[in-house]
């Protein structure tokens, strides 16, 4: 006996068997089980014999075996299985509501759930890095007073090193850059952006590293590290650790070795890159003067604040910091250090945009709300559509009071019905969204992705048990609040003073939906507006392509010189083709924001900003631009080569010239200078803002030589431009390559269509309108099925009334019209109201834009006309069949 | 009422039941067909396969004494009804029935 207690199974485990395991069975179940175990015991140990019988345990773990205990057995869990019965027999029984009802609120779920994706992608940008909350990006404000005040995120190339080795609280600093490098070698390069990164990007940042040197990938000067996609596009199928890689950098090739693979960056981050190299190579980049110079600024800088440390201790040091780095060479407070949270870059266009994308947090907020007001659009749907239908169930609900039911009873089974139609729609809706996701990405140019892990099928749950609540606590509460007698009796006249509140839920819908109409409407007016407002230059057909400055030059003015003189090789090839027209070149062409912007003190020691253009002499007449006053630039004259400038009509203003022609720029570091010509405005930059002062020049150092600011986010980087004559678009890139193949063999071709860049600027609106559109469309969709809905109940309460009006003398006609004035009443209502909202929001909406449409009276027609229609044709169909129907059938019975 | 059909693995199960009478419990028969058919079957499923067993009603069941190799619980004994052992000779009567006809030409080489 003894021996045999020795050798028993785990306790746990048979505990676990006695727990599940139904009373009749577990004697004969443990016993053969045990029996079993000692077989094992003495075959192969206590360990196997222990794993094999918690093993065979589980196997017992199935239904038949489990006992059903009467500890769930609860009222409440009968209670609930029968309610979610009745409530199925319920929604079967009625179809057609059944059917509007899921339709209405999936359309509205997949609608929430894909805005809810965008929305989401927005805001959780840099949030996923592990040190996240502890990472900061330096911004920097000088201030000299007046108008000589520039903020900026860029920071100082020695930035860094002094971060770290002044202040103590910071882990580490990290300097983040991109630089445009020919990759590859000779003969097949191409023109890539570069990340150039401190060794201890990897640390700081959680980009994982999945092959290679995961320590400290970026330790050498030669490191390159390259994302998935690259090492696909460079190396195929080949192990890339390890292999060369040649950057001409400054003019010089630099083999570098690829020493690790990061993941494909994802979607929600700021940075973006696809290959990294250390900053120790900043020494090829940059002179040695830029290397220790503060004012001249380029990569971003990101601290990361020790764990035991504030944001408040490190930027208490940076006053000191500053000034023993800078000693007197800036009075106090005229230059301010500060530090911006990471997560915060994204969203907040307060700060300067540097490297990183900045969006507009107001469309992120504008579509969040438009996804909850399609949601709820399709709520009140449901709530009007049920609330209506309590009328039929009013008799149900008198009988089940007189057995017996308690109010709350019948609350939940009510709510249960509209629980499993919100699970139902939810369902539905989630695969609807799927389905529509990338015709939605396509739409939108999006890349979303629909996440199915755990957490999001918590919310998703969470989020339809919400929802079915929330709908149907209204319409439960006032059926089971139906006074017994009343019911009983036969009237149902004890629900109508809750329609009031039926028909205001009705009017705030059709507000909603009248509201997204005219919203969409007055957006893509807008929209269309400054796609085709008369910019002050003509940019059909032009096409611009970028050229290359010789890479052994010096600065600015050699890349311009050097440009221009590659450009006119190309531009001789081209102009022997027929199609090509008006080639020019320039140092910015329309389509991109950020032209080269100027600071210098006039001769009144006021500090004055404005736009520079080098140009070569047939830029403005290619460009159609018209001359308000003297005279284009004159390609014979080597005086507009050295002196001449033209000025737009806004720097003339600006500089306050009165008879500007043979006048010279009011500064006096200028090298000699005559204004030969004043343009008309015209529309550089885009229509978010007003057209700043601009001066076009062909001699860019005599304008160099008189600034003390320089400011450029757009490429400097001459672009030759033309205009294509001929018909097909796909001409253009054959006629191109030719010319380019035999001039620059051995660098990339790169070129826009100038309209397509002029529109790719107003991308982020064009996205706001798409899915505002999507939504209008959808909640229109809903508000249909609503009114449907509603007409049919409305017709089959009424059809005794409608039977014994006919029989007395009524018209067809006249049945219509009583069945259609509710609801125009209302749906009038519902527009005279939008007005004003939406008058509201569009015209805040529209503040962005320097240039705006009115928001006319025909908008709201339109939209007001449209709710209508829309109205009637989804009224009309039953209305029609009630109002011809034959009385006789409506009155025989009963 | 459950369909009275005889499964491969319960018709294996039946005919253990018959052949260790009057000692056919769980352990057993899963030793049994190891035994006979070299088939590793987990105790779960021969339980299984009792227990529908005894609803078609092809065997009935009774508590045995109890043994000390199961920590003193009681065995359940389990045996043939007539309406099993019927069951099993149709089974075999289909089969020899089909069996005999295969000609034997088809082998004879």
């Amino acid at each position: 006996m003894k021996k045999q207690q020795s050798i028993r199974p785990p306790r746990w485990i048979f505990r676990f068997l006695t727990f599940f395991c139904k009373e009749e069975f577990l004697e004969e179940i443990s016993g053969d089980l045990e029996e079993i175990y000692h077989v094992h015991f003495q075959a192969h140990g206590k360990r196997r014999a222990s794993w094999r019988y918690a093993w065979n345990v589980l196997r017992f773990f199935k239904w038949s075996n489990i006992k059903k205990t009467t500890r769930f057995n609860s009222n409440i869990l009968t209670m609930t299985r029968n309610n979610f019965k009745i409530a199925a027999r319920v929604l079967w029984r009625q179809k057609v509501n059944t059917l509007l009802n899921v339709t209405g609120i999936s359309i509205g779920i997949a609608c929430f759930l894909l805005i809810s994706l965008y929305v989401k992608q927005e805001v959780s940008f840099d949030k996923f890095h592990d040190k996240g909350d502890r990472i900061y990006r330096t911004w920097t404000l000088e201030d000299y007073g007046g108008d000589q005040q520039f903020f900026y995120t860029n920071s100082p190339l020695p930035l860094e090193k002094v971060l770290e080795d002044n202040i103590p609280d910071i882990e580490m600093a990290v300097q983040y850059n991109r630089n445009n490098f020919l990759v590859g070698e000779e003969g097949a390069r191409i023109n890539e952006p570069v990340a150039v990164a401190s060794p201890e990007f990897f640390e700081m940042f959680s980009f994982p590293i999945v092959n290679g040197n995961s320590k400290s990938p970026l330790a050498d000067r030669t490191s390159i590290v390259i994302s998935e996609a690259y090492a696909t596009k460079y190396f195929g199928s080949k192990n890339p650790i390890g292999q060369p890689l040649s950057l001409l950098i400054q003019g010089k090739n630099r083999a570098f070795t690829v020493s690790a693979i990061m993941k494909d960056l994802p979607k929600n981050t700021g940075f973006s890159f696809d290959m990294m190299i250390s900053n120790a190579n900043d020494e090829l980049l940059y002179e040695k003067r830029a290397l220790q110079a503060w004012f001249h600024v380029s990569p971003e800088t990101f601290v990361l604040v020790k764990e035991n440390s504030t944001l408040k201790a490190v930027e208490e040091k940076l006053p000191a910091m500053i000034k023993t780095v800078l000693g007197d060479r800036m009075e106090e407070g005229e230059y301010t250090l500060g530090l911006q949270p990471l997560t915060d870059i994204h969203l907040n266009p307060e700060f300067p945009v540097g490297n990183m994308p900045v969006g507009n947090p107001k469309y992120v907020y504008v579509l969040g709300a438009i996804g909850l007001l399609v949601l709820l659009i399709a709520c009140i749907n449901y709530t009007t559509l049920s609330m209506g239908q309590s009328m039929r169930r009013a008799k149900e609900v008198g009988v089940r009071k007189v057995v017996g039911a308690q109010k709350s009873g019948l609350v939940w089974q009510y709510l249960s019905e509209s629980v499993l139609i919100t699970f139902i729609a939810m369902l539905i809706g989630l695969a609807v969204a799927y389905l529509l996701l990338p015709i939605f990405n396509n739409l939108a140019n999006t890349n979303l992705v629909m996440p199915f892990d755990f957490e999001s099928l918590w919310v998703y749950l969470v989020m339809a048990l919400g929802i079915g609540l929330a709908t149907g606590a209204y319409p439960a509460l006032v059926l089971s609040n139906l006074k017994l007698t009343n019911v009983l009796r036969g009237g149902s006249s004890s629900i109508g003073g809750k329609n009031v509140l039926r028909k205001s839920l009705l009017v705030f819908q059709l507000l909603l939906t009248v509201f997204l109409i005219s919203s969409t409407l007055i957006m893509k007016k807008q929209l269309n507006y400054i796609q085709n407002e008369d910019l002050g230059f003509n940019r059909e057909a032009m096409v611009s392509v970028v050229l290359y400055p010789d890479s052994g030059g010096q600065g600015l003015g050699d890349n311009f010189t050097s440009g221009f003189k590659n450009g006119q090789l190309l531009k001789t090839k081209l102009e022997t083709n027929p199609d090509v027209s008006d080639v020019a070149m320039g140092s910015h062409i329309f389509g991109s924001d950020g032209w080269m912007q100027l600071g210098f003190n006039d001769n009144n020691d006021a500090f004055k900003q404005f736009n520079l253009l080098v140009v070569d002499p047939y830029y403005i007449s290619s460009f159609d631009i018209q001359m308000k006053e003297g005279r284009d630039f004159d390609p014979a004259l080597d005086l507009d080569k050295r002196e001449s400038i033209i000025l737009n009509q806004a720097a003339v203003d600006y500089f306050g010239l009165t008879d500007p022609i043979g006048k010279k720029l009011p500064g006096d570091k200028f090298g000699t200078n005559t204004i030969i010509g004043v343009t008309e405005d015209f529309n550089f930059e885009s229509l978010h803002s007003a057209v700043r002062p601009l001066v076009i020049t062909q001699n860019d150092q005599n304008i160099f030589s008189g600034i003390n600011d320089i400011s450029i986010s757009d490429s400097p980087t001459p672009k030759l431009v033309f205009k294509y004559n001929g018909t097909s678009l796909l001409e253009v890139k054959s006629i191109l390559d030719q010319a380019w193949a035999s001039t620059f063999p051995n660098e990339e071709l790169r070129f826009d269509f100038v309209d397509e860049k002029l529109r790719l600027m107003y991308q982020d609106e064009a996205r706001v309108n798409k899915i505002v559109g999507i939504a209008t469309v959808l909640s229109i969709l809903i508000a249909s099925i609503g009114l449907l809905g509603l007409t049919i109940l409305i017709v089959n309460t009424k059809v005794k009334e409608i039977g014994i009006r006919k029989i007395l003398g009524a018209s067809p006609v006249k049945i219509f019209a009583m069945l259609f004035s509710d609801f125009s009443w209302q749906l009038i209502i519902a527009i005279v109201l939008s007005v004003p909202l939406t008058w509201y929001l569009m015209s805040n909406w529209l503040k962005d834009f320097a240039y705006q449409i009115n928001i006319g009276v025909d908008m709201f027609l339109l939209s007001g006309v449209l709710a209508f229609g829309l109205t009637t044709l989804v009224i009309s169909y039953h209305a029609i069949r009630a109002a011809k129907s034959n009385p006789v059938k409506a009155l025989r019975t009963e | 009422m459950k369909g009275t059909y005889l499964g491969e693995f319960e018709e294996l199960v039946l005919l253990t039941v018959g052949a260790l009478y009057p000692e056919a419990y769980g352990v057993g028969i899963m030793d049994e067909i190891a035994k006979e058919t070299g088939r590793s079957v987990n105790i779960s499923a021969i339980h299984s396969a009792l227990r529908r067993l005894d609803e078609k009603g092809f065997v009935k069941s009774e508590m045995g004494g109890s043994t000390n190799e199961r920590g003193g619980r009681r065995k359940r004994i389990f045996e043939l009804t007539a309406f099993g052992k019927k069951a099993l000779d149709e089974v075999q009567e289909q089969r020899m029935s089909l069996y005999n006809r295969i000609p034997n030409i088809s082998f004879s080489s």
